[in-house]
């Protein structure tokens, strides 16, 4: 199995102690790799991972939410594993951590699987989940990235000019070398397929969906022109966002951000008040949903190739939702890129937020409005206390090509597929 | 077009460059007393270059620091209402991290601008035909300072070098054309007036957040009004937004680095590898013919040669390399959603800024720097005073210096900042030069270019110089 999971943990924090973990995970964040509590660097299935405070909350009807600890992780599939490895390498860590939430065993009751049961029944569904290309494992990346640094350096000291030597001539000794590198002997097969069960399952799902839609055809085609007209309805009532974000907020967010080739993203925003909205954005999300899976799920996320992962969270009851993602780069260049290629598909979902810019007919304008749009973003985002990169140094357009280095190197190639394959490096 | 320019509003450094007035200085002044100042400014708003005219003897312009905006006394609400990069400024610690200001380059080094040298509130920027002229007209302003409560806290020489860089080439040929303005651009290169001044329209079609006044502050419409409709004086329109980075170029560590990286195996120099070496790091020729055009040897018949887009004609890099310095900023058709259609080049005209820079301090020649006697004493400060205008900083200047110019991994590249003005990793930066059979690299490139001042300025109409003067 080589499919990636998301991960979503909410807990609520015991009263009172929203310092204490703020402290704990402070520390933690200096040094998410290799930090006491939860070294991520050590465990082999997660690609990134994160903690996340919602501090206190009054929803739509002046109803308190109190605040929550998220803990989200993309890893390797079985989930299992991760487990275990928390459990070994970190169970200590997990009890500081979690002995501020709510529900935690204590004492005698705390064991290891006490400890995991915990975590497991405070697992939360995620709608709808973005890999950026669906089977690609954190070991994968890693040796390709070795695989890729490796060649480059072979070519810059086996020889100070390549030129007057065919493509093909320089691809063979390329190969050769690799065969003899006892370091990259795990390049002489091709990387995992995802597994047969999953595979069906996904097969299932593309093919059962639309399916099932056209089973539904007739309703649907009643429904459309009702919806249709208290979506316009409800658009023209809704208020215009002008709220700006604070400038504490701001710096806060902005001195987290752009350390290392990538970047973390977490907003959460209400739900606008009305069965209508709830409604849209669940079938919304059962679209993105869809669209990641069967659609986007190679390298390329309507035209933005910069998003390793992303996801899309319904919390408290209808209420809220999170969107959390990592991205390659600058806020500034993905939050361009949000309104240059994709506005129509953030549109349709986070439309249905409050606050949010305002739309027509679902998709249009909203994030069209620069300004108002990058406001939204701001004031909307939190930040994280925690966030670990399991490859801070890779673009995912550095991981597609590495990919593609490797996938070159197992079968015969003509001058041409040479010369082809030999621009990737 | 719904909305022409007021060029007798916009400051004439907007429209031209002054080219023909080949001296240049920038007085950068503190505000000591506000009152006194507003009315030296009162008096010097008559006398500031505006577009409609094309000066021939001199010309002045001024723009503002977020400080002096304050000291001026425009209410904190309207304040407020500046951009967030104007108002932060260009030296808190993510700005200097976004921006490459880092090691040798930080604030804290800074000559001017920095957290610790004195504040600057305005730059005076003075133009003219000769030196003798502009030794004139500054005498004539500097001795005006002292009894308006300003102090000049540095004043800052140019030097004309026709139009090349210190490093040899030929700079600034590719410029944008503001909409409405000239005929003779192509529609690549055309932008949108709102691109580079408040209170227009910009590629999005909408307008730049900007300080808008209720009418009741502007009782005497001194101000332009907004207008997109709100009724409201807009102290923004006509303004621009003016980077200024003072940055120096290292010549000789650029050219030892190019002749070491280019030694005939008998250990002696080869000058013409050498040149072709740094012209692909730069991405044109010393003239400044694109290697795109002509990628084996200068040809200076194509030394203004700015029609051109890359993905066509080059997909790979192996004319001008991917990660050249004019490539990336001006990627033209180069990048996503998808290289060398109209949608990427509409992308590209969202991050267009216009220089208005000039060279300072003595001009050397490279080859007398690579003989080993002259070596040792040449250590002069030399570079580039960068100014250059956009109405929104954070999608223009610091979005093309963040993600274009010190961003390793622009367009697909790994280890890879700009060559010539990037921030590299402390073990030295990668460039590659894309080519057949198979790429060749250079490794531990070192910073040619570092830092050595700067603030972000705004430039206003000259009716919202008269409005702040008025306050």
């Amino acid at each position: 199995m080589t499919h990636q999971v998301a991960l979503t943990i909410i807990t609520r924090i015991k009263p009172g102690e929203t310092e204490d973990i703020k402290q704990l995970l402070k520390a933690m964040g200096n040094n998410a790799a290799q930090n006491d509590l939860i070294p991520f660097g050590k465990i082999s299935t997660v690609h990134f991972a994160r903690f996340v405070m919602l501090d206190e909350s009054i929803d739509l009807h002046g109803t308190v939410i109190s605040p929550r600890l998220v803990f989200m992780a993309e890893c390797d599939a079985p989930l299992h594993r991760l487990f275990n490895e928390l459990a070994d390498m970190a169970g200590d860590g997990l009890d500081k951590i979690y002995s501020h939430c709510e529900g935690y065993p204590i004492g005698s009751a705390l064991t290891s699987a006490r400890r995991l049961a915990y975590l497991q029944a405070n697992m939360v569904k995620v709608q709808a989940f973005y890999v950026n290309t669906v089977g690609r494992m954190v070991q994968q990346i890693r040796q390709e990235s070795q695989l890729r640094n490796a060649i480059q350096d072979f070519l810059d000291h086996a020889q100070q000019d390549w030129s007057g030597h065919s493509s093909l001539e320089v691809r063979t000794k390329i190969l050769a070398y690799i065969r003899s590198e006892r370091a990259l002997s795990w390049a002489s097969t091709p990387p995992a397929q995802p597994g047969l069960v999953f595979e069906l399952k996904e097969t299932l799902h593309m093919v059962g969906m639309p399916l099932l839609l056209l089973i539904l055809l007739p309703i649907l085609i009643l429904a459309l022109p009702i919806w249709l007209l208290l979506l316009r309805i409800y658009e023209l009532n809704d208020a215009a966002s002008d709220i700006k974000p604070g400038d504490a907020h701001v710096r806060e967010l902005e001195n987290l951000e752009d350390f290392v080739a990538q970047n973390q993203f977490n907003a959460v925003g209400y739900i606008k008040p009305g069965w209508f909205r709830r409604l849209t954005v669940q079938c919304i999300l059962m679209a993105v949903d869809y669209g990641t899976r069967h659609i986007f799920n190679k390298e390329n996320l309507a035209g933005v190739k910069t998003i390793h992962f992303a996801r899309w969270v319904v919390i408290d009851e209808l209420r809220r939702v999170i969107f959390a993602s990592n991205y390659d780069g600058s806020l500034e260049s993905y939050m361009d890129d949000f309104i240059d290629k994709v506005a129509w598909g953030l549109n349709a979902v986070f439309s249905n937020g409050v606050g949010y810019p305002k739309t027509s007919w679902l998709i249009f304008n909203g994030a069209k409005d620069e300004h108002a749009f990058k406001d939204y973003i701001r004031v909307h985002q939190i930040p994280s206390q925690v966030w670990y990169s399991a490859y801070d140094h890779l673009t995912a357009l550095n991981i597609a090509n590495n990919a593609k280095i490797r996938a070159g190197l197992y079968r015969n190639l003509s001058e041409t597929e040479a010369e082809e394959w030999l621009r990737l490096l | 077009m719904a909305d022409s320019l007021d060029l007798q509003d916009i400051q004439g450094l907007i429209i031209r460059g002054y080219g023909a007035l080949k001296a240049a200085c920038y007085i950068l002044l503190e505000i000591n007393a506000p009152q006194p100042a507003k009315k030296w400014l009162s008096i010097l708003v008559d006398t500031l270059t505006t577009g409609q005219i094309w000066p021939v003897e001199k010309a002045l312009n001024i723009a503002f620091t977020y400080a002096g905006i304050k000291k001026l006394g425009l209410e904190p609400a309207i304040q407020a209402m500046f951009s967030k990069e104007f108002i932060d400024g260009m030296t808190t610690p993510h700005k200097s991290l976004l921006l490459g200001d880092v090691e040798e380059s930080s604030p804290a080094h800074w000559m001017w601008g920095g957290p610790d040298t004195r504040p600057i509130d305005m730059v005076l920027m003075m133009f003219a035909v000769d030196n003798h002229e502009l030794s004139n007209v500054y005498n004539a302003y500097a001795q005006t300072f002292a009894a308006h409560g300003l102090l000049e806290v540095l004043k800052l020489d140019t030097v004309d070098l026709g139009n090349k860089e210190h490093f040899g080439f030929h700079d600034g040929v590719s410029q944008p054309m503001i909409e409405g303005l000239r005929e003779a651009g192509t529609s690549l290169n055309t932008i949108k007036a709102g691109e580079l001044l408040l209170g227009y329209p910009n590629e999005y079609g909408l307008y730049t957040d900007r300080p808008l006044l209720k009418p009741a502050l502007d009782p005497q419409g001194v101000l332009p009004r907004d207008s997109d409709g709100s009724g409201n004086a807009d102290l923004g329109r006509n303004g621009s937004y003016l980077v200024f980075r003072q940055l120096r170029q290292d010549v000789r560590s650029f050219w030892q680095f190019l002749d070491g990286a280019t030694k005939n195996p008998d250990g002696s120099s080869n000058p013409i590898a050498r040149l072709k070496l740094a012209s692909q790091m730069v991405g044109r020729w010393p003239s400044g013919a694109p290697l795109l055009k002509t990628p084996d040897h200068d040809d200076p018949q194509l030394a203004n040669m700015n029609d051109f887009t890359y993905y066509q004609a080059d997909p790979y890099g192996f004319n001008c390399p991917i990660g050249a310095h004019v490539r990336r900023v001006n990627p033209r058709d180069s990048l996503d959603p998808e290289p060398g259609s109209e949608q990427s080049i509409a992308v590209g005209k969202r991050h267009r800024i216009l220089r208005r820079g000039r060279e300072y301090g003595p001009p050397v020649d490279p080859m007398e720097l690579l003989s080993v006697e002259k070596t040792m004493a040449e250590n002069q400060d030399r570079g580039l005073h960068f100014l250059c205008l956009n109405a929104n900083i954070s999608r223009q200047f610091e979005f093309i210096q963040q993600t274009w110019v010190d961003n390793p991994h622009f367009n697909g590249l790994y280890d890879d900042a700009d060559p010539i003005v990037g921030t590299h990793c402390p073990d030295g930066g990668t460039f590659t030069i894309q080519a057949k059979p198979v790429r060749k690299r250079l490794t531990s490139l070192p910073r040619f270019v570092t830092v050595a001042g700067g603030a972000y300025f705004f430039l206003p109409g000259i009716r919202a110089i008269r409005y702040l003067a008025s306050l």
